[in-house]
This record gives C-alpha cells, sequence and structure tokens, in this order.
C-alpha cells in the first residue's frame, strides 16, 4: 500500500543483548520514552499506540504501555513472528495516513534470551512438538546447501556477508556486537559449526530489547520539527505465503523464497520506485545466506548473481547499495518484536545525515525487509525529502 | 515391544518392523494435488473434502544439513548432532525430516526411504516413534546413533 501525508515524528531505542535483570515493561518504557523525546512530545500527545512482541503472554503488551502513562489512548497488539516490528510500524503510518490518528506510535519489546532458555523444557504438544524437533538454524542451512548446489556458492561468500555486517556493527553504538577489532572470512569460517555450512558467527544472538518509532501527519512534524531534515515511509507491502508445489507444510520453514520478490515488487510498484532508487536497504540476516539470497529477490541483481554483488564490495558501506549498515540481525541483534522498529531507527538516522561513520553519502531512500516464521513477509520503503 | 506415534495421524506403523511405514497424507479430488499432512481444503484450488491417501515411504533429497547443536543448547544427552533434510515424494508434497546417518552420508538428490526411529519409552512401556528419512542400504536394525558435535553451542539465535 502507499503511504500519502504520515511522517517519522520519533525514533528511540535500547541497546540490544542480554537484558537479564531488566522486565520487557521497563524495556520498552525506556525505547517509549527515548522516542517521545526525539519527538519532543508526552504519551498524553500520541493518538493510538500498536505494541508488538512475540513472546506469548497475554496482554503485557498493554502492561507495557501503562509504564508510559495511562491516557486512555487505543492499544493494539500485533504479533508476526520476527516482522512484528515492522508490521507494527505499518499499522502506526496507516492509522495516520488513513486520517484517524494525527500521532501514532509503534513500540516492540522482547526478551529471546528467556525463550531460548524456556524452549529447552517446552517443546509443545500435538502438531507442535513434532515442529519443535529441529533446530531453527537447520532451516536456514538447508536453504544455503541447495544455494551451493545450484550457483556453486561457497562458505567464504556466507562469511563475507557475515564479516561485513559484524564489521557494520562496529560503527553503530546502538549494535549489540561491536567488534574490537575487523573480522575476517576466516575468522567466521572458524567459529564453532552450528548448522553445516552455517558457522555461529553467520548467526544472529539471542537478543533483549525493545524499540519505538513515532508516526505523524506530515504537517504535524513540519509544524513540530521546522529545523530537522524529514523522513517519511512511503510504501508497505505486507504478504503471506501463496502455495505452490513443492510447498513444506510441517515445521517452521524458511517458507517459499517467491514470497520476498513478490512483497519487494508490490512495494515498489506502490511508491512508484525500483531497487535502482534505493541508497540503502535492511534485511532479515538471521543468517547469513539469507542476505545473499534477498539481493536478488529484492530486486538488486539477477538471479544467481548475489556473488558478484558481494565481491564487488557493492553492498558493503561506501558500496552502490549498502546492506545491514546498523550491523543486521547478525550484530545489531535480533530480539524478535522489536527487531523492525530498530531497523526503521537505522534508516531514519540514515536519511536524517546523523550516522556518523556508518553515514551512507546522500542517502535519501531506504528499505527495510523482514520475514516471519517462514510465512509472512513485509518491505517498506522510505524516503527523507 | 509396541511402538506407538509421538502424534495420532501423521503416519503408519506397520506391525512388522522390518516393513516401511507410510505418510498419512491427501489428495485433492478436484485438481489432485497431494499435501502432508492432511487438510481439508485443498490449498491449491480451495476444494473443500481432500480424500485420505498414503504417501511415501520413497523420495528423492531436496537439501539437506547436519546440526552440531542440540535445540537451543537443550540439555539432552542422547542426541548431540543429527541431519535434517526436505524431501521430495514422487507425489509432490516436500518432507522436512531427521536424517539417519553422519555428516558425510547425504547428496542432493539420493533417494531415501521413510523410517521410524525410537525416541523415547512411555510410562506403559511402549515405544514412542517418530517418522525419518535413511539411505535405503542402511541396515534398520542396526542403526548407529548420529555422531557427536565437536561442541556444543550456548549461543544460538534464529527466529525463523
Amino acid at each position: 500500500m502507499r503511504i500519502d501525508g504520515a511522517a517519522i515524528a520519533g525514533i528511540g531505542m535500547v541497546r540490544f543483548g542480554s537484558h537479564r535483570d531488566r522486565s520487557t515493561s521497563e524495556l520498552a518504557r525506556d525505547a517509549g520514552l527515548a522516542a517521545l523525546h526525539d519527538a519532543g512530545i508526552t504519551l498524553a500527545d500520541v493518538d493510538e499506540a500498536f505494541v508488538g512482541y512475540i513472546q506469548p503472554a497475554a496482554m503485557i503488551g498493554i502492561k507495557a504501555m501503562k509504564e508510559l502513562g495511562l491516557t486512555g489512548l487505543p492499544v493494539t497488539h500485533i504479533e508476526n513472528a520476527s516482522a512484528t516490528g515492522l508490521v507494527a510500524f505499518r499499522e502506526a503510518a496507516w492509522a495516520v495516513a488513513s486520517g484517524r490518528a494525527e500521532v501514532a506510535m509503534a513500540i516492540a519489546f522482547d526478551k529471546m534470551t528467556d525463550m531460548a532458555r524456556g524452549s529447552a523444557n517446552s517443546r509443545g504438544t500435538g502438531r507442535d512438538q513434532l515442529d519443535s524437533t529441529i533446530l531453527p538454524a537447520a532451516y536456514f542451512a538447508l536453504w544455503a546447501q541447495r544455494r551451493m548446489h545450484d550457483h556453486g556458492t561457497k562458505p567464504e561468500h556466507f562469511a563475507a556477508i557475515a564479516a561485513k555486517n559484524w564489521n557494520h556493527g562496529a560503527l553503530n553504538p546502538f549494535s549489540h556486537r561491536q567488534p574490537d577489532h575487523t573480522v575476517t572470512v576466516e575468522e567466521v569460517l572458524a567459529s564453532r559449526m552450528v548448522s553445516s555450512p552455517l558457522t555461529a558467527m553467520m548467526a544472529c544472538p539471542a537478543d533483549d530489547g525493545a524499540a519505538c518509532v513515532i508516526v505523524a501527519s506530515t504537517e504535524w512534524v513540519k509544524r513540530h520539527q521546522p529545523d530537522r531534515r524529514l523522513v517519511r515511509p512511503i510504501a508497505s507491502a505486507l504478504q503471506s505465503e501463496a502455495y505452490s508445489p513443492g510447498h513444506t507444510f510441517l515445521g517452521p520453514v524458511v517458507g517459499p523464497a517467491t514470497m520476498t520478490a513478490t512483497t519487494a515488487r508490490l512495494a515498489y510498484e506502490d511508491a512508484g520506485l525500483g531497487p535502482d532508487d534505493m541508497h540503502l536497504a535492511l534485511c532479515h540476516d538471521a543468517f547469513a545466506n539469507e542476505e545473499l539470497e534477498y539481493y536478488e529477490l529484492l530486486g538488486f541483481c539477477g538471479e544467481g548473481e548475489g556473488e558478484k554483488l558481494l565481491e564487488a564490495g557493492d553492498t558493503a558501506l561506501g558500496g552502490r547499495i549498502p546492506f545491514n549498515t546498523d550491523g543486521g540481525l547478525i550484530a545489531r541483534g535480533h530480539p524478535g518484536g522489536p527487531t523492525g522498529l530498530a531497523m526503521v531507527h537505522e534508516i531514519v538516522v540514515q536519511l536524517r545525515g546523523e550516522a556518523g561513520a556508518r553515514q551512507v553519502e546522500g542517502a535519501r531512500r531506504g528499505l527495510a525487509h523482514l520475514v516471519g516464521g517462514g510465512s509472512v513477509c513485509t518491505v517498506n520503503l522510505f524516503e527523507s525529502e | 515391544m509396541p511402538r506407538v506415534a509421538i502424534e495420532d495421524g501423521y503416519f503408519t506403523i506397520p506391525d512388522d518392523p522390518g516393513e516401511a511405514p507410510r505418510l498419512l497424507g491427501s489428495r485433492c479430488p478436484a485438481c489432485g494435488e497431494h499435501f502432508f499432512p492432511r487438510r481439508m481444503v485443498c490449498a491449491k484450488c480451495l476444494h473443500e473434502g481432500c480424500d485420505d491417501v498414503l504417501l511415501g515411504p520413497t523420495g528423492r533429497l531436496y537439501t539437506w544439513t547436519f546440526v552440531h547443536v542440540p535445540l537451543f543448547a537443550k540439555k539432552d544427552g542422547s542426541v548431540d548432532a543429527y541431519g535434517v533434510g526436505q524431501v521430495d515424494l514422487p507425489e509432490g508434497p516436500r518432507i522436512q525430516a531427521i536424517l539417519v546417518g553422519g555428516p558425510d552420508d547425504f547428496e542432493i538428490g539420493m533417494e531415501l526411504m521413510l523410517d521410524l526411529e525410537t525416541l523415547r519409552t512411555n510410562s506403559r512401556g511402549d515405544d514412542v516413534v517418530i517418522y525419518r528419512f535413511r539411505p535405503p542400504t542402511t541396515n534398520v536394525s542396526e542403526r548407529p546413533r548420529p555422531v557427536a558435535g565437536p561442541e556444543r553451542s550456548q549461543t544460538l539465535g534464529g527466529q525463523p
């Protein structure tokens, strides 16, 4: 869908990592306050909120919202697996674009470290028991193995993407992983094998965190923030799986690759733009091989040409289309719900021209992509004036 | 010892342990598409009322991996590493399952056979079984346990 008349009013996040001694409500409060401060408002100015999280506890979203104040505003809970944050953002942007709200908040939080610990003892029952017998890393490794078979891709390619994202993370104060040295392909390959060909350094960490984005009407933002460069969401597409032969139903799978291609095409069409118009992209790199696939599925090169794009340095900072400039899921981190809002955070910082050492020169348009549970995909496009 | 399924409704358990199990699938009478597991509404043409059919027991390996860490750093001493694959059945469905064998035993395109693996014994003394795939040459009664990986992982994120 095309989004007209909405702009980013404020952003805030808690650096992702292990926050064992802090509740999700506290994390959400701090991210929410950071975004409200960035927008120069309080919760009294917010007309509607969308709260996202994966952790399955009923109503913890509204409990977290109460930490920011009790104003009576409408609150809706959103869960779309790893895509949760971007989908909460999409709803906030649409609430503003539709005219229903002048100021809307998307806020998300999760403690993935709790989930990682908990899953050791609770593998579910019935069909869930069958679904959960396999480690998530395996699903992405299955995709990587098939690519190696089809395109001659080497583990070194996956390692190069991981190293790039670790090194991007070193330039981002909000990144979980901030290596004190330049991470090399050799170092990534030498890390512990998780699921062949994927090693531990090719995988995102388990994170806790929170992030918040406040969207307001373009007029509101121009009126309240006259001296700041305006950043607008211009299109948001969301798709679930379309059936194709060979579909795998049982087990949380990666999902058909065509889902990302279809979703991206819809977003580009809605915006009247194409991949060549983008200056940076953030994608779901829970595992490094995904990013290679998304170079192609998001339209930045043809099928089987991702390795060439990577080898040319086009997707690193300083390249033609830098990917995951904030470190991506691999370095910046991946708590679940907040991940998509951290992506919006990075795109806004870049398009405002405030990204410091990792600033993409002249960045005016950016793309944020997430898949969730192998079953949904969202692509969101942003533009600055 | 009697064998019972980890969950009813997904696969057969033949009385003869030497006989291969079958998967419980569906076939759409309107468009002919096959599915696993069973479903009522056809995912392709949306016809309501698919027929029950048996699928397998053979298939071809579409892709595979070998997992060197237990589930989310799970403390289960019996399984340190295991193969995982997606197997294309001749009828069409692609099945994701554990594979029997070591890290060097798999090749894309190889033929595999459906098989049952005992996970544990329940309180009544029954063997609780789940479906897996194995190379056809593997001796069913003398399958090796998957070999141990080099180390266990303590991190390991990745919400799919």
